[in-house]
């Protein structure tokens, strides 16, 4: 017997990744690698796709917070059935937006049996800003922090909530080039990297899952709509997948428990190539885990493996990253797989 | 409690291991990280963009 087969898929979010940079577009990359790992530990960009998700079995639905955390092997994934899930709106939601979301949270209770809380809106608007960075990279900051946190303590504390949804209101922005490209299958989500900040906040400051989805008024139809965006205009709100995704995400805890995965059970991580300078892709680095870096899925940013000194094993495409992780799972040396093996007589180790 | 979006760039480490300690020590000084990640790099500097908080 050999313990279970753990790999790593990260895509982080708000850089433009090609694969998993727009709407949930890197599941069937998770769903695929899935099939070949005993447990498979990502994160809602990559398993997020507004209207649409996919119930992957021996998933872990692990924040970003959280997977930084657990990389770092300051945190377990304790894997859960079923978690009872708080939802915060944001009070700059108009009212008709705030029902759907509600009638959302409804359908998910009622058709797919999910446990969710009393709700709660917050105390003030979150006021949501958006940033690109010099680099082409999003990010974001919201103006009423506490007010977000005072929501979540609330549902924590009081409802007995053991994961937090958040719907904060996004700025509608339909003629910007940004949106046009991503709608097109472009450039970079350009509210990425303000939403991470938002579930950051709440994972890092109660140490629970949480997943957010923006609220958003409904877009004017565009024929020419890119497949891998298409799954956030399917409806009303992106809040499905998050609902579901949080139903079964792992616990985290800082105690040792014989339930918990540990950061040095990972046999593997998968990552593209040129987004090598995020947290857990650092830590994970420091330990036995085969870090993956797949070329195809190329980026904004410019951060390869080998210009930090990360040892890596570089291939062209996400097929080619399964392969590896086959032959690694069943200890064979991929090496020995290609028409030409170096002899060992050429590779005397020096005294 | 604010969150502020920063940039800094810092001196590129031998290891990884003194990198990353380093960019956690030079984010506090502006401070709480909350989320960060190096944008570019060379083999002299190494620039990071990140959100950190303050009380």
């Amino acid at each position: 017997m050999t313990r279970p087969y753990t790999v790593g898929l990260i895509v982080p979010t708000g850089i433009g990744a090609a694969i998993g940079g727009y709407a949930g577009d890197a599941l069937p990359v998770a769903r695929a690698i899935a099939q070949v790992a005993d447990r498979l530990i990502t994160h809602p960009n990559v398993l997020n796709g507004a209207q649409l998700y996919w119930n992957i079995p021996n998933a872990l639905y692990v924040e970003g917070y959280g997977l930084d955390q657990f990389a770092a092997g300051h945190w377990g994934l304790l894997p859960e059935r079923s978690n009872r899930i708080g939802l915060i709106l944001d009070r700059g939601i108009e009212p008709d937006l705030q029902l759907r979301h509600l009638q959302v949270a409804d359908a998910a209770r009622a058709t797919l049996g999910l446990n969710l809380t009393d709700y709660i809106v917050t105390d003030q608007p979150l006021n949501v800003t958006l940033k690109t960075a010099k680099s082409g990279a999003t990010w974001g900051t919201i103006e009423y922090p506490d007010s977000l946190l005072r929501a979540a303590d609330k549902l924590i504390h009081h409802a007995g909530a053991d994961a937090i949804a958040v719907i904060a209101r996004f700025p509608d922005d339909p003629e910007s080039e940004a949106l046009q490209n991503y709608r097109h299958g472009q450039g970079v989500d350009h509210l990425a990297g303000a939403e991470a900040v938002i579930s950051h906040l709440i994972v890092r400051t109660f140490r629970v899952p949480c997943a957010h989805a923006p609220a958003l008024s409904p877009l004017p139809l565009d024929p020419n709509l890119s497949p891998r965006s298409a799954a956030e205009e399917l409806g009303y709100t992106f809040l499905p997948c998050v609902l579901v995704g949080l139903s079964r995400a792992p616990r985290l805890t800082e105690f040792p428990n014989p339930h918990a995965i540990w950061a040095d059970e990972v046999d593997a991580l998968v990552i593209p190539v040129s987004a090598c300078g995020g947290s857990a892709t650092l830590s994970l680095s420091q330990t036995k885990t085969r870090i993956i870096a797949v070329e195809e899925n190329h980026t904004k940013i410019q951060v390869p493996s080998e210009a930090l000194g990360i040892r890596s094993t570089i291939v062209k495409s996400y097929l080619e990253a399964i392969g590896v992780l086959i032959c690694d799972r069943a200890g064979i040396n991929a090496a020995a797989l290609s028409a030409e093996i170096v002899s060992i007589q050429s590779q005397l180790l020096g005294t | 409690m604010t969150t502020d979006f920063i940039t800094i760039a810092i001196p590129f480490q031998a290891s990884v291991r003194e990198l990353h300690q380093a960019i956690d020590q030079e984010l506090r000084a502006f401070g709480e990280p909350l989320r960060w990640a190096i944008t570019r790099v060379t083999s002299e500097t190494v620039e990071i963009e990140a959100v950190v908080t303050r009380d």
